[in-house]
């Protein structure tokens, strides 16, 4: 199962609010945090097959525009899932990632999810109808495990259209 | 063994970081500390650690100019449980969810002061009866009354929610102004915590203590300070700090709930001995503890991203370490702890943790052995970078002799892990170079938009 990582440029260990404005950037394979996911995506069979990143300034500065090159990257990496995620607290990447998860749903076949922490309330709200956002403790809370463990299920039963998706979905997500 | 490990963290994590009261005692806190380091600069400027600048500044401003900066450091220092009790009052009003704040923090701040001694008795030579004068004394507000006051703040915020969730409240018609609506919905429960103090107050003046705050310093704040001046107790407290780090648990957040106030009473502790005249023996202080266990923030990971900067050979490092390296020197590794990655990351596991180890035992016998002089009782900002904090927080040179030891012993501590973590990014790196798929020439430059 080839999954495709959509991070901002902390996550992705491209510098923290040192390097804000980094542009679009696309990078084969996991990288940054995806260290922190692979064990888990290691028991459901999937593979990082490219991270995509950009700062959060840059998203900000350019929304329309990362929107749609990140989904125009995502068709043409065609992964099977694309996780966008995870923000943690991270108020401009959790708008970024909710509005990339929506825009990859609606315009193409490719599964999708965001994921963030219940301080990105106002993007919660706004999206959680449009696209599947996945609960995940904030920066240093308790539960970050269990999270992606939670995460993985439900990849699984998405990819795989599990009839189980539906209570899975009402578990794990807002 | 992590997953274990995790399962056992993970409740103490949840029990000590959702506790109200624990959460309140650590946020009020929290909220003294910027106070604390304007009094310790104040402090620091008086006693300035060079004889020279104590002469220029004699020869500028006139003998006792120091005098007028103890004005400040005294109300930092010598009215830390004043300030405590109304900071932690206030947290605890919002830990109840109570939308007057501002009138629970008064209400514990009254409540103290009603249980503190209004008289204070002065020995007159020649005089057969001690003489007395109305106030207080800043024995009772400062370092003795800490535990008092998070007691206090806790117990009297806890009566005056109560009665306003029993609704024990003066009710005024529509139309008063919310301002006045809202004192006089205070008025009730006011009084009855107020009421239960005074009563406090009058019992311990009937025991053997005389003083609540004699009684809660000989059973409760005594016992628990004397665990913070044993030889293991920083190294209790580094260890478990960057343990729950691992695991993606802000450390500090959660043991800080238990350690800060006996941090902040040996911080205090020592700016009163000194002021009195006498040896500071408090090792473990917020200084010690901040500048000395913990360079470039939580797991000491400064000496890490020196070496990722300098020595990485996979861009992945090089880049990380490069941008990393000036938040790195102000203590705040936030982009490492996520982009290298450290949570969760096994490898890094043992280095992150047995750094700020390593460095608190050598602060521990460097300050034993003499090497350094004992931490003063100043509070500096944690972003000070190392060698200037080792200096201002000692008094001394060797302050920022022994930090740059540290540093080296950090560096040797992460050189292996490091090394491994170099290697494994640049296998992937040239990897991805030399395999070719239609995964290589990804870029956003030439993509196609629809």
């Amino acid at each position: 199962m080839k999954v495709v990582l959509i991070f901002d440029q902390g996550l992705a260990g491209a510098g923290g609010k040192s390097n804000p404005n980094v542009g679009l950037t696309a990078v084969k394979g996991g990288i940054g945090s995806a260290l922190m996911l692979e064990p888990h995506f290691e028991k459901i069979g999937a593979q990082v097959a490219a991270t995509l990143y950009c700062g959060n300034e840059y998203f900000r500065d350019n929304e329309e525009e990362v929107v749609k090159k990140m989904t125009a990257m995502v068709k043409k990496v065609k992964p099977d899932f694309v996780l966008c995620g995870p923000c943690f607290n991270y108020l401009d990447y959790g708008k970024m990632a909710a509005m990339i998860s929506t825009s990859i749903l609606e315009s193409t076949d490719i599964k999708s999810c965001a994921m963030m922490s219940v301080e990105n309330a106002d993007t919660i709200a706004a999206y959680k109808d449009k696209t599947p956002i996945l609960k995940m403790p904030k920066k240093g809370g308790t539960g970050l495990n269990d999270s992606f463990a939670d995460l993985c299920e439900f990849i699984q039963c998405t990819v795989k259209q599990s009839e189980e998706l539906e209570n899975v979905r009402t578990r794990v997500c807002y | 063994m992590m997953q274990k490990l995790e399962k056992i963290l993970m409740p103490i994590a949840n029990v000590l970081s959702r506790n109200k009261i624990l959460s309140a005692i650590r946020d009020g806190f929290l909220v003294t500390v910027p106070i604390t380091i304007v009094g310790s600069i104040f402090l620091l400027i008086s006693n300035f650690p060079m004889q020279g600048f104590l002469d220029m500044m004699t020869a500028i401003f006139g003998a006792g100019w120091d005098a007028y900066l103890g004005r400040v450091s005294a109300i930092a220092f010598d009215c830390v449980a004043l300030l405590g009790v109304l900071s932690i009052g206030y947290c605890y009003a919002r830990e109840k969810g109570l939308e007057n704040r501002i009138g629970g923090a008064v209400v514990a701040l009254v409540c103290f002061l009603i249980i503190t001694p209004q008289k204070t008795f002065v020995e007159v030579e020649g005089a057969a009866e001690a003489a007395s004068f109305s106030g207080f004394q800043f024995t009772f507000l400062g370092t003795a009354g800490m535990f008092l006051a998070m007691i206090t703040a806790i117990l009297s915020v806890e009566i005056y929610a109560w009665a306003i969730r029993k609704k024990l409240i003066i009710r005024l018609p529509d139309g008063v102004p919310p301002m006045v609506m809202e004192s006089f919905a205070s008025l009730v429960p006011s009084a009855i915590a107020m009421t239960v103090f005074f009563a406090v107050g009058i019992i311990f003046d009937h025991t053997s203590f005389e003083y609540v705050h004699y009684f809660i310093y000989q059973v409760l704040q005594a016992p628990l300070v004397g665990l913070g001046k044993l030889s293991g107790f920083e190294v209790i407290y580094q260890f478990l700090s960057t343990l729950f780090w691992f695991f993606g648990i802000n450390g500090p957040a959660v043991t800080n709930t238990i350690f800060s106030p006996i941090h902040k009473v040996l911080t205090v502790e020592n700016y009163e001995a000194a002021q009195a005249g006498l040896e500071m023996t408090n090792i473990f202080t917020a200084g010690f503890s901040d500048f000395f266990c913990n360079f470039g923030g939580g797991g000491s990971t400064l000496g890490l991203v020196i070496m990722m900067a300098f020595l990485g050979k996979s861009n992945r490092m090089k880049t990380l370490g490069r941008l990393s390296l000036p938040a790195g020197i102000f203590g705040i590794n936030e982009p490492l702890i996520f982009g290298l990655p450290i949570v969760l990351n096994p490898l890094m596991a043992v280095p992150f943790i047995l750094a700020p180890v390593a460095n608190t035992i050598i602060g521990y016998v460097a300050t034993v052995t003499g090497i350094m002089p004992i931490t003063l009782g100043v509070q500096l900002p944690w972003t000070c970078p190392i060698v200037f904090s080792g200096f201002l927080v000692t008094g001394s040179v060797m302050g920022s002799v022994v930090q740059i030891v540290m540093l080296a012993v950090d560096i040797l501590i992460y050189y292996p892990f490091f090394k491994l973590l170099d290697k494994r990014y640049l296998e992937e790196e040239s990897a991805a170079s030399g395999e070719t798929d239609e995964l290589d020439d990804l870029s956003f430059d030439d993509l196609e938009l629809d």
